[in-house]
């Protein structure tokens, strides 16, 4: 057997170019392969990470008919109990109460909604706070200061920057006028389009103030970043709220929910298209190797070599060869998808911001490797190589030698 | 949502030079003399006194405007979460410029609201600030009440913007009125899909003024009740709406004061007088 390999390799070594051209087919379209499905795994768990940490959260509880109406009224009954079973059990939570009203600055003015967060609670739970744009500021501090951080579009609507003095007028529980004068704290990054377009946030406390609100909390939500089970997290809110509304962001978003099935769904079939495409070109090369080679095989069967041999030592070759090849394949794809993992490919050139669902997609769109995928890709790729050369090998073996040998 | 034409016009605002009553009989004595030559004969089916469907709309439109007026108001607001009333000062020329500016209660105090055209704005005391309501914010409540901002600054007619017929005349609840079924016409800029206009049949003034949405559902019954003399007029004194959605909801305005044909002083509808 092994003399069967080691002839094989003379072979493939004789003719450089042929077995280079080949070989590089092969570990391209590997890497390509590789590469492809790290990106694609890593668009769709960068949406879901950036659906849920940077604001939604994994779970979020609301009052019955809250999120119908959004009606200041309709606020949780005991936000303090959830809040404080949630730290008993180590689960991050974020308190929110939501306003409507407006904000201005000089003569510019738009509609908002105000955000009353906790600020170490927020920071905590979610990655809203590290979601400030450079150079934009920074997030509320842990005092009550009158300061407010504004979604990007809003802050932009006004020609706001940090430290712009913001006229909040707001209709308090009360009915009566709030109003007040904030400064601007930060401008958050592209969150979504309705965060960009509307958020207004504030600390708790001014919140309670503009709005008289006696401390209504109309929000509350989860976020464990995957460390406990969605179903799991959802039944445990159920237990703190027993009334109230318990929502995962599967049914927040859903939307996004639905593209995320739709992705997954969508690389199976984008995969068959890529390995239908490699294959080909493996194939193609793989067939043009051995079609060059029909006069050789005609002598050897003149010289007395049996179809089996040939078909042996071509698949042989094959096999070394794409072995070879895939295997230089794979270093390059993984390692291009680490590379990509870590520095991410910049598409705010081309793409401008992008936002689905509501939900802001990080321009840096990076690659999660999944080694098992990968593997599984070259071997398919292995196999589509050595398939492919055993159709040339065996219309050599059946031809007559003195037919293969006048071949040009 | 809430939204309307003449609402406006009727309530908060005053307009057009010409005085309600020879408006009406230059209208009245057209319309005579339109129907006289049309049927040639004098031998009309209507009274003498007798107003068309179009001159009754103006008059409801007309009813509180005049080339200015001056007055005070209070405004009850009751919605199922608080109840609080609010006196007001407002001041009025033609249907382009107006201000109100809250005297009560003590934490509005000096609040106002400048409309000049279609623009809106608000002045702050406790701040100290002007804003101006960005366009976004016209469905908006004005003051927490059920009119909208969009009310304050809509200019419409309804014997302009709408087609409009009598479509009762008679006895109802043993009143003596007038039902006239308001439909927009195509390229009107309103936002209600039907608007009926019920008027006394003796006085002419509006018992109230019913507005439906697209899907012609009612959305806000507007009653005019209280009928005094105002300024010189027989005006009913109080205007109460209730937004269908929330019927246990209402606005109620009562004017105390209205005066009319007052000459302003030039800058009173300025940012300037808005601060004072």
């Amino acid at each position: 057997m092994s003399a069967v390999f080691a002839y094989a390799w003379r072979n493939l070594a004789r003719n450089r170019r042929r077995t280079a051209i080949a070989m590089s087919a092969v570990a391209l379209s590997t890497a390509m392969i590789v590469l492809a499905v790290a990106l694609i795994d890593g668009m769709i768990g960068g949406a879901v990470g950036n659906a849920t940490n940077l604001v939604v959260g994994e779970v979020q509880i609301h009052a019955v008919d809250y999120v119908e109406e959004r009606s200041f009224y309709d606020a949780l009954d005991d936000p303090a109990h959830v809040l404080a079973g949630a730290r008993e059990r180590g689960v991050a939570a974020s308190a929110r109460s939501y306003g409507y009203g407006l904000v201005a600055r000089e003569v510019k003015s738009a509609g908002a909604l105000f955000w009353g967060v906790v600020p170490s609670d927020e920071i905590a739970a979610f990655d809203l706070a590290h979601h400030v744009a450079d150079g934009s500021g920074r997030f509320l501090d842990s005092k009550p200061e009158r300061k407010l951080v504004l979604g990007r579009k809003l802050a932009r609507t006004l020609g706001a920057e940090v430290g712009s003095e913001i006229v909040v007028v707001v209709q308090a529980a009360d009915g009566s006028l709030g109003n007040e004068l904030f400064s601007v704290a930060g401008v958050l990054k592209a969150v979504g389009d309705s965060v960009d377009r509307s958020a207004a946030i504030m600390h708790a406390d001014d919140f309670r103030e503009l709005f008289v609100s006696d401390g209504r909390v109309h929000e509350v939500a989860f976020n464990t970043r995957g460390a406990i089970d969605l179903a799991e997290l959802e039944r445990f809110a159920s237990t703190l709220a027993p009334d109230a509304d318990v929502r995962s962001w599967r049914t927040i978003l859903p939307m996004l929910s639905d593209m995320l099935s739709l992705a997954d769904g969508a690389m199976w079939v984008l995969g068959a298209v890529f390995f239908t495409a490699a294959g080909l070109g493996v194939m193609n090369t793989m067939l043009m190797a051995t079609y060059e080679r029909m006069r050789e095989f005609g002598v050897l069967k003149a010289l007395g070599a049996t179809p089996w041999r040939i078909v042996r030592d071509v698949a042989t070759e094959a096999l070394l060869l794409s072995v070879a090849g895939t295997v230089v394949g794979l270093i390059v794809g993984l390692l291009g998808a680490h590379i990509l993992q870590i520095y991410g490919i910049d598409t705010s050139t081309f793409a401008g911001e992008t936002s689905f669902a509501g939900v802001a997609f990080d321009p840096i769109w990076r690659a999660t490797p999944n080694y098992y995928a990968a593997a599984r890709a070259a071997a398919v790729m292995c196999a589509v190589a050595v398939i492919t050369s055993l159709y040339p090998a065996i219309l050599a073996a059946r031809l007559r030698p003195i037919e293969a040998m006048r071949r040009v | 949502m809430a939204r309307t034409t003449i609402a406006t016009a009727a309530i908060l605002m005053a307009s057009l030079a010409i005085p309600i009553t020879q408006h009406a009989t230059v209208l009245a004595s057209d319309d005579v003399a339109h129907a006289a030559t049309k049927t040639g004969s004098a031998t009309d089916d209507r009274e003498a006194t007798d107003l068309s469907a179009r001159e009754i709309l103006d008059r409801v439109d007309d009813m509180f405007r005049g080339t200015s007026s001056v007055g005070e108001a209070e405004m009850t607001i009751a919605t199922e979460h608080w109840t609080r009333t609010l006196s007001l000062a407002f001041w009025t020329h033609g249907k382009e410029k107006s201000l109100f500016r809250i005297l009560s209660p003590k934490k509005e105090k000096g609040t106002a609201t400048l409309k000049v055209d279609a623009d809106l704005w608000n002045y702050l005391p406790k701040v100290n600030r002007v804003i101006k309501l960005p366009s976004s914010m016209m469905s908006a409540s004005w003051m927490g009440s059920h009119f909208s901002n969009d009310d304050l600054v809509k200019e419409s007619r309804m014997a302009e913007d709408y087609d409009f017929e009598i479509s009762f005349n008679g006895l109802r609840d043993e009143v003596e009125l007038i039902e006239i079924t308001c439909i927009p016409k195509e390229n009107a800029a309103v936002v209600w899909g039907k608007v009926e206009v019920t008027v006394q049949r003796k006085t002419y003034l509006p018992i109230s003024v019913v507005y439906y949405d697209e899907d012609l559902t009612l959305v806000r019954t507007m009653t005019y009740s209280d009928v005094r003399e105002l300024g010189g007029r027989m005006l009913p004194a109080t205007i109460t709406i209730v937004p269908r959605e929330k019927p246990q909801e209402s606005t109620r305005v009562s004017y105390a004061t209205m005066d009319f044909d007052i000459a302003h002083g030039d800058d009173l509808f300025s940012l300037r007088s808005l601060q004072e």
